[in-house]
């Protein structure tokens, strides 16, 4: 009976030296003596991110002999003390693995609750496996489970919904004023770390443009030329406000720069078309009285962390949801896992062939009506059920001659479930779109 | 007409189907109840026009005078303005205002006696025609920027006072498109009232001889066309954006509901329904 081990590290269990220290970057378990021909693991998979490093693997040997092997490879790998792993680590066995592995596809277990970053890079360590030829069906299933997993969480959960960044809360709200963005200009006033990434996701949402003022015109080219946009002085600044609609401030000034009275005249120039201003300067460079006017919003960076807080607790309230549906992914999984053993997965085919021979003798009796006698009814009936048994007697013999023979049968058993598709699993169409003809 | 007494009443099921679709569709956020909800108004909708060509058609003199022919063509007007909003703007949320509404018009137009009223058949005419046709589809604009505006000012409010948006909000449309609506419904919606008024003075000065007959509805009409045009004029040369638009055409919606139904039921008045 094969088993399936998960240890690894993460953010919550180990700081960022340990983590950095255990990093598994282009670690090949074949090359590194993993998975060795006559070594308790036989499947492995590496997942190593800044926010965790996770070892999966399958094996059939007893407990400690795969945690020793797994151990005494990684902490040799990273050449460090094998005790500070031992103390920073976490372990989960069968179910737990693969609950686990659910959770943390489905980014319930990262940093920032529901950021799909995760999910990517569990991909790529996947691809990477597959290419070096760790994995065999057990994490194969699991992994392709856990994208499928993770998939339906994102879908049927908000646990993904609206931001929980300050500058991507920014541009959900600008989204609220204006629906597309792809006629709006931006500006830029002053230049900060949050100015730049509202900046970029204002471009990535498609703004139109992007203009970037500073007390320097110099600088502001500088900023401007990063976002392909147009640089203009402070100076300037009342001119500008005639034509953009979505202004990040974020300057040192020491007061507002931006008055409510001014911007009244202003707004009669702009035929009142919509303003939107988020302050994100300490102290504030807009003032807030700009929030009374008609047609005009204004976010400070309070407002913003405080929507920021509010969709972080509503993902909480969601994640909760998601644990439901991964509970219910792993006892489907951990029914897979059991019709990997010989016998279920014979009474599966033998019960499929008999529901398929019933239905016909039914579909065939119901055109005949009321020509056929009991006689007749017997012998159709004695026909369908033989015709089963002995098409399905070739494949029986093949499994078990393999199982005898083979101490790792389970890719044919496998091979059988899917060819007759045992589990009623639906494909859909484009199911292998990526794979290459 | 038993005939089309049945038909009529598949399209009210249609009609009620599709707004108890529609609103359990925002209601519990599914999507595919929503569009559901609006594929079946476009096929009450299809019913409809067919219902009103052969009522028109086939016993002409007779429908012309009943006032069930005109709630079921103000229900139709109401969907037409809805549709082209829902094509032009992709303003899908409008069909919460439009499918009952239709709904409530429609079958209040099965439930009034098929009465008819001592109207001459002078009514066939083309002025006539222009009278209603105009100012029911301008009524039409009328109830979407209504519906329009209600929305506006609850999401406005909302992001104004920065307060928690609940999921159904979140699911809303943006400000600006709600916005559109009301230019929509300014720029189309008053030039069509306008012709749609003023050929009714025209019909009234060659059928009763007489232009302004101080009938309640007249003077209400009058008001009404004094508040559109004071909007066209603020939103079209001052540029009047978002609140005070949005509230505006509220009013005057609710203006032309009570013309609509309270004076015509309530007053006596030669534009009523009831004979």
């Amino acid at each position: 009976m094969q088993k399936i081990y998960l240890f690894g590290l993460n953010h919550r269990t180990a700081s960022v030296e340990v983590r950095e220290k255990f990093a598994l970057t282009n670690f090949n378990p074949l090359k590194e003596g993993l998975i060795s021909q006559d070594g308790p693991i036989t499947e492995a998979l590496v997942l190593s991110t800044c926010n965790r490093v996770e070892i999966l693997c399958v094996g059939s040997a007893a407990l400690e002999d795969v945690e020793n092997k797994v151990l005494n490879t990684w902490a040799g790998f990273c050449a460090a003390d094998i005790n500070l792993l031992k103390k920073n680590m976490y372990f989960y066995q069968d179910l737990g693995a693969v609950e686990h592995l659910f959770t943390v596809a489905s980014s319930l277990d990262s940093m920032v609750l529901g950021e799909p970053q995760i999910l990517g890079q569990l991909k790529d360590a996947y691809r990477k496996a597959v290419k070096d030829q760790t994995v065999k069906v057990i994490i194969n299933r699991l992994l392709h489970k856990s994208f499928s997993v993770a998939k339906r969480v994102r879908t049927e959960t908000a646990v993904a919904a609206n931001a929980v960044s300050i500058s991507y809360a920014a541009v959900e709200l600008a989204k609220r004023i204006f629906g597309d963005l792809s006629k709006q200009r931006a500006m830029l006033v002053g230049a900060g770390e949050m100015a730049e990434l509202a900046a970029i996701h204002l471009l990535n949402s498609g703004v139109q443009e992007i203009l970037v003022v500073n007390r320097t015109l110099e600088r502001a080219q500088e900023l401007a030329c990063k976002f392909q946009g147009q640089a203009a002085c402070l100076d300037d600044l009342q001119d500008n406000l005639l034509t953009v609609d979505i202004v990040i401030s974020s300057t040192g000034a020491p007061s507002t720069i931006i008055q409510a009275r001014d911007l009244k005249k202003i707004l009669k120039k702009r035929k009142h078309r919509p303003i939107f201003f988020i302050d994100i300067a300490v102290p504030r460079d807009i003032d807030p009285d700009v929030n009374l006017l008609d047609n005009v919003y204004l976010y400070d960076i309070d407002d913003l962390k405080e929507v920021v807080e509010e969709n972080l607790a509503n993902r909480k309230a969601e994640a909760e949801k998601a644990r439901m549906i991964i509970k219910q992914e792993v006892d489907k999984f951990a029914q897979w896992l059991k019709s990997l053993d010989l016998n279920p997965t014979i009474v599966d085919l033998l019960t499929k062939g008999e529901t398929i021979a019933q239905r016909e003798l039914k579909r065939t009796l119901r055109c005949l009506k009321q020509d056929v006698d009991e006689k007749t009814y017997s012998a159709m009936e004695t026909l369908a059920q033989s015709l089963v048994k002995k098409l399905y007697h070739e494949p029986i013999m093949f499994l078990k001659r393999r199982t005898r023979e083979e101490e790792n049968a389970q890719k044919f058993i496998d091979l059988t479930r899917r060819m007759f598709n045992l589990d009623n699993e639906h494909i859909p169409e484009n199911a292998h779109k990526d794979r290459k003809r | 007409m038993i005939s089309l007494r049945i038909f009529d009443l598949g399209i009210a099921l249609l009609y009620f189907v599709a707004a108890i679709q529609v609103l359990a569709g925002f209601l519990f956020r599914q999507k595919k109840l929503q569009s559901l909800g609006n594929y079946l108004t476009v096929a009450g909708f299809g019913l409809h026009s067919i219902d009103l060509g052969l009522q028109y058609f086939f016993s002409f003199n007779e429908t012309l005078v009943q006032g069930q022919f005109y709630f079921s063509l103000l229900a139709w007007a109401f969907l037409l303005v809805f549709f082209l909003l829902w094509f032009r703007l992709k303003l899908k949320f409008l069909s919460l205002i439009a499918a009952p509404l239709a709904l409530i018009l429609f079958s209040s137009s099965l439930a009034i006696s098929p009465k008819v009223i001592p109207i001459p058949p002078r009514l066939s005419g083309l002025w006539f025609a222009l009278h209603i046709g105009t100012l029911f589809i301008s009524m039409g604009f009328l109830a979407m920027a209504f519906g329009a505006g209600i929305a506006y000012l609850y999401l406005e409010k909302k992001i104004k006072t920065k307060s928690r948006l609940s999921s159904f909000s979140r699911d809303l449309p943006s400000l600006t498109a709600f916005d559109r609506a009301n230019h929509l419904a300014v720029t189309w919606g008053f030039p069509l009232f306008t012709v749609g008024t003023l050929s009714g003075f025209i019909w009234a000065a060659f059928t009763w001889k007489k232009i302004f007959t101080w009938d309640p509805k007249e003077i209400l009409a009058i008001i009404i066309w004094l508040l559109y045009a004071y909007l066209f004029h603020q939103r079209l040369a001052l540029g009047w954006k978002g609140r005070k638009p949005a509230k505006l055409a509220i009013i005057i919606f609710v203006l032309t509901v009570i013309s609509m139904l309270g004076v015509n039921f309530l007053i006596p008045t030669h534009h009523s329904f009831k004979p």
